[in-house]
């Protein structure tokens, strides 16, 4: 019962906030008029910048921002409590979300197409937009982190995952082959594709496989190699960095893209098929608490829960996507809503799905907490998407495998991009003054090594809490843009600023949490090398970035302020 | 649809249409991007080429008028769109798009 109520709330959120409160804006405050030529027409190319309709591009906007996120926020986020994770994901999604991806996409198309970089230097201030650079960086290392950490160094050591990982990538390259050199049917390509990839995660949890991965991580007692991280850790996130430095210096439309593909459909069936076992059992709650206690080992409630759970209810990195990809494809103006804020409200429902992977499929706090917990999400997840799928049939030491690959290769296939862009990033940044950083094997050999820092040495929820933070600091960036452009064109900005507001509060709280926790908590009382380093790099990094959106506000209340000035001295 | 359509007529039609969009969505989240990629690898040829031939019209004189003007009726359709596509400023979130999935 408890499921469906669920269900029925996040429909109802749906239809409340899509259906009237985003109309309501679209159509009295920003008022898009259907024949004015958009950029994608003004401009086109014949790539970035090309008309496309708004069904496809609601399909590439979802697949775009909806992945590794809004599965593990919320999974995090429960150990508050089901009540304060699902509230925050319908109306963090209802009052700032879909506001953020539509308002971002409409800037988008109505400034030319420009991207967020372009829009801040021009909206708010040039050292806004370095600012923003800094911000991409740290960010970028942030979600490598995070990821590498949960993929690296749990997914991945457990000997029924990496075989089945590999068979998916090999099948990748296989369809990229198929279609290129083979000219075969994009059909045929897909069906041999994702069915060799099925009989490889079969084929990975038989016993003489799992007992060759068990030999070469050294279990069932994985001894402890390098900072603190067993033989298997290491292994396992070597295995990570291998496939990114691979995504990274090969062409992305032979190695990246059709990896990408592949695995669209092993996740895409995987959630399919976790829905419809859901909707089978329909599980209550049991005896899993409304709410635990305001703190928790994350932090205080506010305002760490506001950025563990980033992606499902708001996410800074949607505004860069629907900014740079989505508004120059846009045929007409009128299809922001159903694109941005369409795409963002099926993320909503998206982690639902993963908070009731984490709730309902265990049954209580304790097995939620048997399962791994806040400490290894991924895993929670793995086993409540194995315990769905159970009702469908499907054995759960299969369905757990199955599980661990589509959440391993849905963070691989960002990992590897996100090197790609840091290797590009620092080239362009760095590329004059060191020349050496424009080489592209020194670009994202640099990157991979601090990622493996940050991977090796970092503990997974502080981590998640500083990559949340800097997401949702973006975010509120974000959202500060798009009110000063809304005040530059003479329209009501309440919707947006008040938001904005809200996200650069609390994410400023939450990174001063962080450095405060890291740098007069943990460091005292750090007994190792590793612990040390970590707690100086979070509070570092934190502090930076709360020091950079100072720079930012202070720039940002001066644009402000900007008409207002103006129009006083008009006046006088 | 004609106004006197059957009732049966009305739900293939809708039928014919729930299955386009279904489509769209599906090409939106699966090979789109893929595509995109691919156009933009034969874009980056394509503006090599008519930087060497037609290079002179942003100040690059690398070919000899006289082989310019023998490609000129090839390279014509493409011209328009080679200028836009040079010329635009460019910054590093444009590159955004590329990593899919962050959330």
């Amino acid at each position: 019962m408890f499921t469906i109520l669920v269900l029925i709330l996040a429909a109802a959120g749906v239809a409340i906030g899509y259906g009237l409160y985003a109309r309501t804006i679209d159509k009295n405050i920003v008022q898009p008029d259907p024949k004015k030529a958009t950029p994608a027409k003004m401009y086109m190319d014949g790539v970035d910048f090309t008309p496309a309709s708004k069904n496809v591009l609601f399909g590439y906007q979802f697949k775009s921002i909806a992945a590794l996120g809004p599965i593990t926020g919320p999974i995090i986020a429960v150990q508050w409590g089901w009540l304060p994770a699902i509230v925050w994901v319908i109306l963090g999604t209802f009052f700032i979300g879909w506001v953020q991806d539509y308002g971002a996409m409409i800037m988008g198309v109505r400034r030319d197409g420009d991207t967020m970089g372009a829009l801040s230097y021009k909206l708010i201030s040039p050292r806004a937009r370095n600012i923003l650079m800094l911000f991409l960086y740290f960010y970028l290392l942030l979600i490598m982190g995070a990821f590498g950490n949960a993929v690296g160094k749990v997914l991945m050591t457990n000997p029924q995952v990496p075989f089945g990982m590999l068979t998916v990538v090999l099948m990748g390259v296989l369809a990229g082959q198929m279609t290129y050199r083979w000219k075969q049917d994009i059909i045929l390509t897909t069906i041999i594709t994702v069915v060799i990839s099925f009989v490889g995660i079969w084929v990975s949890t038989q016993p003489f496989m799992s007992n060759i991965f068990s030999a070469i991580f050294g279990l069932p007692d994985s001894p402890v190699w390098f900072l603190g991280n067993t033989q298997a850790q290491v292994i396992g996130t070597l295995l990570v960095v291998i496939f990114c430095y691979l995504g990274s210096v090969l062409p992305i439309w032979s190695y990246a893209q059709p990896i990408n593909y592949v695995s669209f459909w092993i996740v895409s069936l995987g959630v399919l098929g976790g829905i419809l076992g859901m909707l089978i059992w329909r599980p209550g709650i049991g005896d899993f608490p409304a709410f635990t206690s305001f703190t928790t080992a994350s932090g205080p409630l506010w305002p760490m829960l506001f950025v563990t759970i980033a992606c499902g209810a708001i996410s800074g990195w949607h505004s860069l996507v629907s900014t740079s990809g989505t508004a120059r494809q846009l045929e007409k103006e009128t299809d922001a809503l159903p694109v941005g804020g369409g795409a963002m409200f099926l993320e909503m429902v998206f982690a639902v799905v993963a908070f009731l992977t984490a709730t309902v499929a265990w049954g209580s706090f304790q097995g939620y907490q048997d399962a791994g917990g806040a400490g290894k999400a991924l895993a929670v997840f793995a086993g409540g998407l194995a315990n769905f799928l159970s009702r469908l049939g499907i054995p759960t030491s299969f369905g757990t495998a199955y599980g661990s690959v589509f959440l391993t290769i849905m963070a691989l296939t960002i990992m590897q991009l996100c090197v790609r862009f840091m290797r590009v990033a620092s080239a362009e940044l760095l590329g004059d003054s060191v020349p050496v950083m424009k080489n592209v094997h020194v670009g994202t050999t640099v990157a991979l090594l601090l990622t493996l820092l940050f991977v090796w040495v970092i503990p997974w929820l502080t981590i998640w809490a500083a990559f949340g933070a800097a997401n949702q600091l973006m975010a509120g960036l974000a959202l500060m843009l798009i009110s000063l452009w809304l005040m530059s064109e003479g329209r009501k900005n309440a919707w947006a600023l008040y938001p904005s507001i809200f996200m650069i509060v609390t994410t400023i709280a939450a990174l001063l949490y962080l450095a405060y926790t890291s740098f007069l908590v943990k460091l005292p009382a750090a007994t190792t090398a590793q612990a040390s380093i970590a707690n100086i790099l979070i509070g570092l990094i934190a502090l930076t970035l709360v020091v950079a959106a100072g720079f930012l506000i202070a720039d940002g209340w001066r644009a402000l302020r900007r008409p207002r000035v103006k129009e006083a001295a008009e006046k006088a | 649809m004609s106004m006197g359509a059957s009732p049966g007529d009305r739900w293939r039609d809708k039928l014919r249409k729930a299955r386009r969009v279904a489509g769209e969505i599906l090409y939106g989240m699966t090979v789109f991007d893929w595509v995109r990629d691919l156009r933009r690898q034969r874009a980056e040829v394509e503006r090599l080429f008519v930087l060497i031939t037609f290079g002179d019209m942003v100040g690059l004189p690398i070919l000899p008028p006289y082989y310019t003007l023998r490609l000129l009726p090839y390279t014509v359709p493409v011209l328009n769109r080679w200028k836009r596509s040079l010329l635009r400023e460019r910054d590093l979130t444009d590159l955004a798009e590329l990593i899919e999935g962050v959330g």
